[in-house]
């Protein structure tokens, strides 16, 4: 499939900003709202590489 | 609204907030945590929007679109379900008799274990095997360990702990280990901060913490580490105390994969003949190397993370990384306490840690890195 080739004249911030209109406005509450949950684990855990996770075989 | 409690800690340019309701972290903007802040504390959401839509000259209506998101997601009307991993299944008979009862010595207190079957053994005993003592004239503590009606159930001195189905067997492990480090060191629950998934290693001074995912080294480099003067105080369930945040010994053995065999044979000959496990499920082979710990009620404070990787042919790097990044990284892989006041200390500790990534592939290498960063010399 051909690509299409866009014009990708530079142009300055301002004209940048410009174009964007308001939605470089929005892009602030986009940034603010951006964050991480992080749930610790509910309880006290083995790693899974413990033995006997319900497939422990002795082979020596 | 019902006001919730809330605790909030700046690292570097982010806000870390602790919701008690859920035992959650987040990590967010500062601006962010001051609008949840206002909001939790009751102030109109049009006042909020306001002074947002001032700041970041937006339009009032995104911004009360905002907050009103925010309040949709961090103040939820409704207490979602709550998470049961133990069934609290108390019905099911006790056994009269057991097949293995096991005697552990850890320092001078004796434990008593009694298995139902192999079955029970072979999800407990490799990791404790070390321990064990034939000649027995007093045991200090009881545990009890059968599994009935496909639940595993565990009992510490005749006291019901829980029981778990086969999903779980993990949770059983870590609340026997749990269980268990009460009893060595005197302590409950709530005494404690958090179980971290790591490796810690002591200089007999301080304590350093070996983090990563599973695979990247951290237990052969604590076999390696306690072969070079260091002393291994606990692999894979590393215990911390709230009152004076310090890492506590734990006494199982540490897990060897088969891909370390040969960087450790020549070191650990013993491994040679060791008990072998292999994990299926998991496609892992792990051998069981005895601790050169011989004070397992030690306990050392902790300035360092160390996010551990080995790399084949990787030039050595040790550098220093962000705290939020640490964080998030170390968060969901540990059993933090949810009680208020262990949440702030978590908080507090944990914005003193140093906390690094360390890449290497030569082992000599490693051990100097390590020491220096326990010397403060890098």
């Amino acid at each position: 499939m051909k690509k299409q080739m866009k014009n990708t004249q530079d142009i300055s911030r301002k004209d940048a900003l410009k174009k964007i209109g308001s939605y470089g406005k929005y892009a602030a509450l986009t940034a603010i709202g951006t964050y991480a949950l992080l749930n610790p684990k509910k309880a006290q855990a083995s790693s899974l590489s413990s033995p006997g996770t319900g497939f422990l075989n002795r082979i020596k | 609204m019902k006001e919730i409690t809330i605790l909030y800690k700046v690292f570097e340019d982010k806000t870390i907030s602790w919701f008690q309701n859920k035992n959650e972290y987040a990590v967010l903007e500062n601006t962010t945590a001051v609008i949840l802040k206002k909001l939790n504390k009751g102030i109109p959401i049009n006042e909020i929007a306001k002074t947002l839509s001032d700041e970041l000259d937006v339009p009032l209506e995104k911004s009360i679109n905002f907050v009103l998101e925010l309040e949709k997601k961090f103040f939820p009307q409704e207490n979602s379900e709550k998470l049961e991993i133990a069934n609290n299944y108390k019905n099911a008979e006790r056994p009269k008799d057991f097949e293995f009862i096991k005697y552990y010595k850890i320092n001078d207190i004796v434990f008593k274990i009694s298995f139902l079957s192999d079955k029970e053994l072979s999800l407990v005993h490799p990791k404790f095997a070390h321990l064990v003592i034939d000649e027995v004239t007093d045991f200090q503590n009881e545990f009890e360990v059968f599994i009935n009606h496909n639940d595993i159930f565990l009992y510490v001195n005749n006291v019901f702990i829980g029981s778990w189905d086969n999903c779980n067997i993990h949770y059983f492990q870590g609340k026997f280990s749990m269980e268990l480090i009460q009893k060595i060191h005197q302590k409950e629950e709530n005494d404690w901060l958090g179980v971290f998934h790591a490796s810690a290693i002591s200089n007999g001074e301080k304590s350093m913490l070996f983090l990563g995912d599973s695979g990247n080294g951290k237990s052969t480099s604590l076999a390696l580490l306690q072969a070079n003067g260091f002393t291994c105080l606990a692999d894979d369930f590393v215990p911390v105390d709230a009152k004076k945040q310090e890492v506590y010994s734990f006494p199982a053995a540490i897990s060897i994969k088969k891909s370390s065999l040969e960087t450790l044979l020549p070191i650990y000959p013993e491994l040679e003949t060791t008990a072998e496990y292999n994990f299926k499920r998991l496609n892992k082979i792990v051998r069981y190397l005895k601790p050169n710990n011989n004070d397992f009620l030690a306990h050392l404070p902790c300035h360092d993370l160390v996010f551990i990787k080995y790399e084949k042919d990787a030039k050595l790097t040790c550098k220093k990384i962000s705290k939020i990044d640490a964080f998030q990284q170390l968060v969901p892989d540990s059993w933090l306490s949810p009680k208020k006041e262990n949440a702030q200390i978590f908080l507090d500790w944990f914005e003193g840690l140093n906390c690094y990534q360390l890449t290497y592939s030569n082992n000599e290498e490693m051990i100097k890195t390590v020491t220096e960063i326990f010397n403060n010399d890098l």
